[in-house]
């Protein structure tokens, strides 16, 4: 009984306690992280150094895979396909942008609004495919439009069929799919100014364009530099609308189709996990020049960028000089 | 206070329990060992052995749309020989994908579609030996048995087997004036320009969007487009540039060339990107469509498509070597048992795949040939009068594995993914590759993928 109650008072004290909580709620999510996450990455890592199939031995080949992901043709042709979404990521970005400082003073039915572009987000990828697909079909939803502005159904392409525009066809399905999710993130951002800043504007007299130039624009640079990130790394991995609406035929086959087609058609799997790790290496080096231009060039957060910095440096070196003179 | 430290107990205990059976699922790979089973299919007497056996089987199948109906169907009627064994169907959708992943687990359920993508020498691993191929070939045909079957034994039973070919709709063939069905590529490319000429539908449809069925085009370039049973072995996997011109209308480079010539010379569909597959059973049969490449299985389909079922007629590929015209037949799907399982169930799937084959009449209902050698052609084959039929040959021993091998080299994915015809149609569309350009792209990964599989001439 004894000991018992002090074993009691030793887990109710408050050091272990508080690191027994921490431990025990850790466990879980933790636990679910290595499962499905980690382990799996380090288990592809492994696989691309195998020359394997789903099924059957492997064999160790040590660094062939990687070296032939560099000296196929198609592996690096395809990465050039993202730059059609990169494109297409910024179009999005500055539609969600307008959009979202448009609808984030009061205008009549802004509610509707929000929620007509919101939703296209809530559709599952491949649902979004099939839309599309039927969307560019000759003669279907696009094609009857066009004829409604007066054009001429001979005149119109094949949208998905020539390949100068099959590409284009396929990204801009990403904008009309992701552009809500942006405007929502910059809504809630533009909220966040203060509103004191605006009366400022006002009352020296600032008209629309320069509170959202020299207001919202500066306060909610960090979340645009993040959407920015997110798009780009996104584009180097788009997946969902080439597969479904082209299958990556006539020349739409993205990274992503590249090695999905490797793995489950070739049973190249090692090779195809590689590709998968050299992409991952890509978007790292992505993402860290991205972050040091935005270092460089606006500052994170509340810091000041270092070009500023260095300038100011620069200044005040010459004054001092000048000074000294 | 008390009860809060009672919250933390539980919550502890909940999350250690969930991580053992976490760390079990892990573990569990281990426990599941292969039960060897003593007994083949040959030696069951259906409704006469085993008849009290008890299991709950688990049956993996790609024919998604009839397993409320037909299979439920089948498991009453079963039921009736094997009161006590239950069967309970999954249909897996995207199966050729799926099923590769879930085969690697080993317990996966008891029966399922053995996929294409298991080696040979690996179906020991998988699958429980359902007899010896001189055995077996009493009762079926022995050369359907070939897929599945590994110095002699043999893992799968072929559900049903198919011919390949073109299925059609014959008013519209009338209707432009096609008396007689094409016997060479040409005269089937006139046949289809004088559809395009003479009526409104779609001379040839190539489902191409859907992707899978363009395997249908691979299907033809051995036995159908050489009448060589030795064909895909010898031509195909060992020979020499196997898809270069033969000059005299056969052989693998007829039957792309056809589909080349067919899409350039606008004799297809106007847009390859949007077909729609479910569509174009109803085009078919409405007469919308003149014909499409595809194997004997359709042919129920498309009848069953709309009203004029009488109409769909299927026909050999146009291909005629020395005279005569021929037609690759081949097994289908094959049913496979879990050698993972236990013995029980083992023995109760081996009965039920016997009823399957034997008893049930899938093959006949899904327009199929069966592979048990007593039945007879079903119906809508009768148009293949004349025509023989070639069933490949099996791979000498010790090469089973070679044309899987070869062909994932070369990632050329014939009868897989279908990525020749798909890039015939591609480059038959935008015109900056010549049939002779892709023919001899397609031979030089073929030989590079023979030479590191140890090929030689």
């Amino acid at each position: 009984m004894n000991e018992k109650k002090s074993f009691k008072a030793w887990i109710q004290s408050g050091k272990v306690n508080r690191k027994l909580c921490i431990i025990v709620f850790m466990l879980v999510p933790v636990a679910l992280l290595l499962i499905f996450t980690y382990i799996p990455f380090f288990k592809m890592i492994g696989f691309s150094f195998y020359d394997m199939k789903y099924i059957g031995d492997r064999e160790f080949v040590g660094l062939q895979n990687y070296v032939e992901v560099f000296t196929r043709k198609d592996c690096f042709q395809a990465l050039k396909l993202s730059l059609y979404y990169i494109v297409a990521s910024f179009i999005q970005l500055a539609l969600a942008l307008y959009f979202a400082s448009v609808l984030s003073f009061k205008v009549k039915g802004g509610g509707v609004f929000k929620g007509l572009m919101f939703f296209p987000y809530l559709v599952c990828g491949i649902a979004v495919g099939f839309i599309f697909k039927f969307f560019y079909t000759r003669g279907f939803v696009l094609d009857t439009v066009l004829q409604w502005c007066g054009f001429n159904l001979e005149n119109l392409p094949y949208w998905l069929k020539d390949t100068s525009i099959n590409n284009i066809s396929v990204a801009a399905t990403s904008i009309w799919r992701y552009m809500g999710q942006g405007m929502v993130m910059f809504i809630g951002a533009i909220m966040s100014v203060d509103a004191s800043l605006y009366e400022a504007g006002d009352i020296d007299g600032a008209n629309s364009f320069q509170k959202f130039f020299y207001i919202i624009l500066p306060n909610i640079k960090t979340i645009i530099v993040l959407n920015m990130i997110l798009s780009i790394t996104g584009s180097l991995s788009v997946f969902e609308p080439p597969y479904v609406i082209t299958g990556g035929d006539f020349g739409t086959g993205t990274y992503f189709v590249i090695m999905n087609k490797l793995a489950h058609e070739s049973q190249k799997v090692g090779l195809a996990s590689a590709m998968a790790v050299v992409l991952l290496g890509l978007i790292m080096i992505a993402t860290l020049i991205q972050k040091g231009v935005e270092k460089y060039y606006f500052g994170v957060g509340d810091q000041e960028s270092i070009r500023e910095v260095r300038k100011r440096k620069k200044r005040q070196e010459l004054e001092a000089k000048g000074g000294a003179r | 206070m008390k009860k809060s430290t009672l919250k933390r107990v539980f919550a502890a205990t909940v999350s250690a329990a969930m991580v053992m059976s976490l760390a079990a699922c892990g573990g569990s790979k281990k426990a599941v060992e292969k039960q060897e089973i003593d007994l083949t299919i040959d030696q069951i007497k259906l409704g006469e052995d085993y008849t009290d056996i008890e299991a709950d089987l688990k049956f993996l199948t790609h024919k998604t749309d009839v397993i409320d109906t037909t299979f439920s169907e089948y498991i009453t009627e079963f039921q009736k020989l094997y009161p006590n064994v239950n069967i309970e169907y999954e249909g897996i959708t995207d199966y050729a994908n799926d099923i590769t992943t879930r085969l690697t687990t080993g317990d996966w359920g008891d029966i399922c579609m053995v996929p294409m993508t298991v080696d040979k020498d690996e179906l020991e691993n998988y699958f429980t030996k359902l007899g010896d191929k001189a055995a077996l070939a009493g009762t079926y045909e022995e050369n359907m048995l070939n897929n599945y079957a590994y110095q002699d034994n043999v893992y799968g039973i072929p559900s049903m087997a198919n011919v390949q070919g073109i299925v059609y709709n014959k008013k519209v063939f009338e209707d432009a004036g096609v008396t007689e069905l094409p016997k060479t590529p040409d005269d089937f490319l006139d046949a289809l320009q004088a559809i395009k000429d003479k009526t409104d539908a779609i001379p040839l449809y190539t489902n191409f969007a859907a992707g899978w069925t363009m395997t249908a085009w691979d299907a033809n370039i051995d036995g159908g487009a050489t009448g060589d049973p030795d064909f895909a072995n010898t031509g195909l996997t060992k020979g020499e540039n196997p898809f270069a011109d033969r000059g005299d209308g056969t052989g693998p480079y007829a039957v792309y060339n056809t589909l080349y010539e067919a899409v350039k010379r606008g004799l297809t569909e106007e847009d390859p990107t949007t077909t729609d597959w479910e569509g174009s059973k109803g085009m078919l049969n409405a007469g919308e469509i003149g014909c499409m490449v595809l194997g004997s299985w359709s042919i129920v389909q498309m009848q069953q498509a709309g009203d004029n079922g009488d109409d769909i007629g299927f026909m050999a590929f146009p291909i005629t070597v020395d005279g005569q015209q021929y037609a690759a037949a081949g097994p289908d799907y094959n049913y496979g048992i879990n050698c993972n399982s236990s013995s029980d169930n083992q023995i109760a799937a081996m009965c039920y795949i016997k009823w399957l084959v034997e008893e049930s009449g899938f093959a006949q209902g899904e327009g199929g040939l069966s592979v048990v050698s007593t039945d007879e052609y079903p119906e809508a084959l009768t148009a293949l009068e004349g025509i023989e039929l070639v069933v490949n040959n099996p791979a000498a021993s010790g090469e089973e594995n070679l044309f899987n091998d070869v062909n994932n080299d070369s990632e050329l994915g014939i009868n897989v993914s279908g990525a020749v015809p798909t890039q015939v149609v591609e480059e038959a569309v935008s015109g900056s590759k010549t049939m002779e350009d892709m023919a001899a792209e397609w031979n030089e990964k073929w030989t590079a993928a023979q030479e590191s599989n140890g090929v030689e001439y």
